[in-house]
């Protein structure tokens, strides 16, 4: 367990937990000001940011030791720290007066069931490998 | 026509044999004893008469793999005039690899009859 928390995924949940909060920063701004252009901007900003972040240090990890989990530690710990961040938003009242929190908790219940899914599929995989390895590619 | 094709069909064919091949050429290197990775690189370019060629990079991987499954070690050493070095053993299931490995998959080619045929 120990060794599937590796450097670049800390790092990566760092540069996660930096983006989020400013997307959710972006978006209370951008909300309470009733800029509409600004709030689709901050969620397709975040977006791309967030496809880098996992692009740099996904393929940092592949470079440095190749643990086959078809992205789920990347995809959970996405999860862990969006849904953090965005509940400590509220709880800290930093929210719009047009944001609900039961908006975090719906959209955090639609993502659990992808994120369930993806652990399904990762469990499943993990069979073809050998300490978290995959067998196919473990010699060259 | 014939002619033309050998050196093309001998490449592709090398290629393909070549493929799997260095996870034999670092365990034998580390069989010959511990080193460090210029000295693995080594080893195999030599001992392969240059037809196996590795990067370091490439080494590097391998080696943080074998080491992951547990078949390599390391431990650090002095180097010459710079910071320590990390030279690389098989552990004892390496080892084990390896010789089984051998057994099961490189002593059938030192059969009497397929020597016999390998010189013919």
């Amino acid at each position: 367990m120990k060794a599937l928390i590796t450097t670049n995924l800390m790092k990566f949940t760092l540069a996660t937990l930096l983006l989020t909060l400013l997307f959710r920063f972006g978006l209370s701004t951008s909300i309470t000001k009733h800029l509409i252009i600004a709030v689709v901007f901050s969620a397709v900003i975040y977006a791309i940011l967030m496809w880098f972040n996992g692009r740099y240090f996904g393929w940092k990890e592949y470079e440095y030791l190749p643990i086959y989990d078809i992205g789920f530690r990347f995809h959970l710990a996405t999860f862990l720290s969006h849904n953090l961040i965005s509940i400590l938003w509220f709880v800290f009242g930093l929210q719009s007066h047009y944001e609900d929190i039961s908006v975090i908790f719906i959209t955090a219940g639609i993502w659990f069931v992808f994120l369930f899914i993806h652990l399904i599929y990762y469990l499943s995989i993990r069979k073809s490998t050998i300490k978290d390895l995959d067998k196919k590619d473990l010699f060259e | 026509m014939t002619k033309d094709l050998l050196p093309e069909l001998l490449s592709s064919w090398e290629d393909t044999y070549k493929k799997g091949q260095l996870t034999l050429w670092i365990f034998l290197a580390l069989k010959d004893g511990q080193k460090y990775v210029d000295e693995i690189k080594e080893f195999i370019e030599l001992k392969s008469n240059h037809t196996i060629h590795c990067e370091e990079q490439s080494l590097y991987r391998n080696l943080r793999k074998y080491q992951h499954i547990d078949v390599v070690a390391f431990e650090n050493k002095k180097g010459n005039k710079g910071p320590d070095r990390k030279y690389y053993f098989l552990t004892p299931m390496g080892a084990q690899l390896l010789q089984i490995f051998i057994e099961r998959n490189i002593s059938l080619f030192f059969s009497t009859e397929i020597l016999t045929l390998l010189k013919k």
